[in-house]
């Protein structure tokens, strides 16, 4: 997938860290405190040869603040607007939180490694998203159910806080009418909800699944992710076919400022999407 | 005396006063020459034009939280240890400026600073600093990426290595394997005996540097001399590291250890160690703003894993205690590191020891995770 | 067939039920029946005394409790399958601390907790098979009780840090 890496410092470039432009074209509101940006490269050859696959994310500038690690949430197939959803965090993604339309941001990209969802054509496949996790698996979800023929059962599960913090609630039909199970949760919720309530985890407890022929993906905060894997494992799913995507503090991107690390791997250049088994030795380790 | 014809490989010897017109030839050549010179109390990387720059007659005294300059008693040049400094600061700076952004019109555009690159010529390099300057090659120009500012420097650098005849307390390469000799990797290798340098070319670049300098053939005493005190270098070495393949396992296999404890009760998480390191190689980057917010400037600058802001991230600190800073820190430095670049990341400089202000001994430290690993 | 036989048929399949015998099934059929809330309506109200142990056959239950001045906060929705009002087969019978609704349309059977918990006092093989299930159920909702309290979805930026 590197060759893939085009909307950043070439080997060899003068200039560490240096940006492409993109101009905000449409800002959409998903929840309190989370919005997705639109994004188009200002220079045409950029925008022609970028290119990300599902699972990739892109550093995003804004000068005077710095970089934010953000995924990539948008159509793969659709590159030339480039949707990041932004949940307003730090210092970096509270001044996004500013921005208007027409507005210019830096970015580099993609980095990262990929859900490895063209590798597991002919499985079943599982989606456990929590919170903002489900930003980095829609585009996965694009893909599949673009490809349906090519995958087995497709199940989507999602928790949320509340029902009003659900990632694009208004997609899940569209989904269901192209044959994915879609099943959403929320830790807490009033009277006027008629949806389950429970933590991600539970869902596993309502559909049934073959361990044999089932690949997991799974993003959200990292307990949850801990919680989704204890499952999948419960379930008979193997390590090697249950894929997280870890989060850390980023700043490079590329594997050489250091900070991402969990144990050998910088997690933005072998990660973020890993499977299971590279992780286990570390995923318990208190403060690792 | 016949005239010696040198090539790739020649081994010679110089009298001490034609290192100067060495250097002579190295700033013709359009390098700045940067070597060993005594500043205030301690041995620093500073430039020197000649001889005379260089701490002759010393010797460094270092032990665990501890460095002195000593006189040694000799007229020699390279008895010392290295200070605190290494190289490093020259092929990654501890600040660079990267480029500037100026807001026109409510939009960004982006000025490149132009800096001046320059092409150094490291004098005295050690080969402990010489194995720590190929660790960072491997870091900064990977096949899949490659440190443009690091890149620039390195590709330029001339590298004189120093055979390390008077090893320090702290030091331990020969257990690491990158002293007290190198094998190659230098464009000129020097040792120094009493009377005279010998010299060793290394490249077409140090085969220059050697043009028209008086040049003697190696006498069969200064040969016998050199060997012999690079064995007994060996033997001196203040200390140790045994089994140093199997480092890596032990460590990520014990990463619950109490030791860690231990070492986080006694660390006082200051950096030091990762700034003296010659290959811990984390930064962090950030915009320096004007007030009006209509020009910033994007600067890179070292980092440490031991600074509480280099885990953090919104709503928490990944490693929120010393003890956890100073595990992820060695184990990355002698365990995970070999994962990642296919050598350790520690080369038995010992800097890590004598600048430890609370006298942390990583060689200490890993025996006493392999005393409990064995029990 | 008859109410009974509709009953027994339920319970077989329920996978809560599969290692029983067909005699015990008999027994638990004989204490149990169905009900049926309509959507929005109450199954039981906390502080009623536990009388019934429930499980979904459709539609979906909340377990909610009531707290002034926020209403009625959802805890956990029951769906297919799942128990409600566990607590009642517990030794010491208390109150309910809950209120169970339903959010849809929702078909239950009811278990008479008095006799099923003199049953499994007397039949210590079913009563063994009763509680390692009724365990499951509290240890699979302590654990989502317990990531519930993490509050794992709030915002980062807002939580106190202790960096």
């Amino acid at each position: 997938m590197n060759d893939m890496a085009v909307a950043t410092a070439p080997k060899g470039s003068e200039v560490l860290l240096a940006p492409w432009w993109a101009k905000i074209v449409e800002i959409t509101p998903e929840a309190e405190g989370v919005s997705t940006f639109w994004m188009e490269f200002t220079d045409k050859s950029v925008r022609d040869k970028y290119r990300f696959a599902p699972g990739q994310f892109n550093m995003v500038y804004l000068p005077g603040y710095g970089e934010a690690a953000i995924s990539i949430s948008s159509h793969p197939e659709k590159p030339e607007i480039i949707g990041h959803t932004i949940r307003f965090v730090g210092n970096v993604t509270h001044a996004i939180s500013r921005l208007t339309r027409g507005t210019n941001l830096g970015l580099r990209g993609p980095f990262g490694t990929p859900w490895p969802i063209n590798d597991y054509k002919g499985k079943d496949i599982v989606i456990a998203a929590g919170g903002i996790g489900l930003a980095p698996l829609r585009p996965a979800i694009y893909h599949i159910l673009d490809h349906r023929t090519d995958y087995g059962n497709v199940s989507i599960i999602y928790g949320a806080r509340t029902p009003a913090d659900m990632l694009y609630p208004r997609e899940y039909d569209a989904w269901r009418a192209k044959d994915a199970e879609v099943m959403v949760t929320v830790d807490r919720a009033d009277s006027a909800w008629t949806g389950q309530v429970g933590v991600v985890p539970i869902l596993f407890y309502r559909f049934r699944l073959q361990a044999e022929r089932t690949v997991l993906l799974t993003c959200g905060p990292e307990i949850m992710m801990r919680f989704v894997v204890f499952e999948g494992l419960a379930r008979r799913i193997p390590e090697e076919r249950i894929f997280l995507s870890m989060e850390r503090n980023m700043k490079c991107g590329q594997g050489f400022c250091g900070h991402c690390q969990l144990g050998p791997y910088f997690i933005c250049k072998e990660g973020p999407v890993f499977n299971f088994k590279q992780l286990a030795g570390f995923f318990n380790v208190e403060n690792f | 005396m016949p005239e010696i014809k040198l090539h790739l490989g020649s081994q010679v010897a110089i009298r001490k006063p034609e290192f100067d017109r060495l250097l002579d030839n190295l700033v013709k050549a359009g390098y700045q020459t940067v070597g060993p010179r005594i500043q205030g109390v301690a041995v620093v990387y500073a430039p020197i034009e000649n001889l005379k720059d260089l701490p002759k007659g010393f010797i460094s005294v270092q032990e665990a939280g501890q460095y002195q300059l000593k006189p040694s008693g000799n007229e020699r040049y390279f008895d010392f240890t290295p200070g605190a400094q290494s190289w490093k600061q020259f092929l990654f700076p501890p600040r660079s400026e990267l480029f500037a952004m100026m807001k026109e019109n409510g939009h960004w555009r982006e000025e490149l600073i132009h800096q001046d690159v320059p092409r150094y010529a490291f004098i005295g390099v050690r080969p402990c600093e010489l194995a720590a300057i190929e660790v960072q090659d491997r870091v900064f120009m990977r096949p899949d990426y490659t440190d443009p500012i690091y890149q620039k420097r390195r590709e330029n650098t001339f590298i004189l290595v120093i055979d390390c005849l008077h090893p320090g307390g702290t030091c331990f390469c020969a257990s690491m394997g990158t002293g007290p000799t190198a094998k190659r990797g230098f464009d000129l290798k020097l040792t120094e005996l009493d009377e005279v340098f010998l010299l060793e070319v290394g490249s077409e670049a140090g085969l220059n540097a050697m043009q028209d300098l008086s040049v003697e053939s190696l006498a069969l005493k200064w040969q016998e001399d050199a060997t012999a005190s690079l064995a007994l270098a060996v033997q001196s070495m203040g200390r140790a590291l045994p089994d140093v393949e199997s480092i890596p396992t032990l460590l990520l296999k014990h990463l619950d250890h109490p030791q860690w404890n231990d070492v986080g009760a006694r660390c006082l998480s200051c950096t030091n160690c990762t700034l003296v390191c010659p290959t811990c190689f984390c930064w962090d980057v950030e915009d320096v703003t004007t007030l009006d917010g209509a020009n910033s400037r994007r600067i890179r600058l070292w980092d440490s894993c031991f600074n509480p802001a280099f885990s953090s991230q919104a709503g928490g600190n990944i490693r929120p205690n010393t003890t956890s800073r100073y595990r992820q820190w060695l184990t990355h430095k002698m365990g995970s590191w070999v994962q990642q670049f296919g050598v350790s990341g520690c080369v038995g400089c010992g800097r890590c020891i004598t600048w430890c202000p609370a006298g942390i001994d990583i060689t200490e430290e890993i025996k006493a995770i392999r005393v409990e690993a064995k029990e | 067939m008859s109410n009974e036989q509709t009953l027994i048929n339920i319970l077989e399949s329920i996978p809560w039920f599969q290692q029983l015998s067909q005699d015990h099934l008999n027994l638990l059929a004989s204490f149990s029946h169905l009900v049926e809330v309509p959507q929005g309506k109450d199954l039981f109200k906390e502080g009623e005394s536990e009388d019934f142990l429930y499980i979904v056959i459709n539609g979906r239950v909340s377990i909610e409790i009531i707290a002034p001045g926020r209403g009625r906060i959802s805890i956990y929705t029951a769906e297919p399958m799942d128990v409600v009002g566990w607590s009642s087969v517990t030794p010491v019978v208390r109150q309910r601390t809950a209120s169970a609704r339903a959010v849809l349309d929702s078909r239950l059977i009811a278990m008479d907790a008095v006799f099923l918990r003199q049953l499994c006092e007397g039949d210590c093989a079913l009563g063994c098979i009763v509680m390692r299930r009724i365990a499951n159920v509290v240890a699979q909702r302590l654990l989502m009780t317990r990531l519930q309290l993490l509050d794992l979805f709030a915002n980062p930026g807002e939580q106190v840090t202790h960096a």
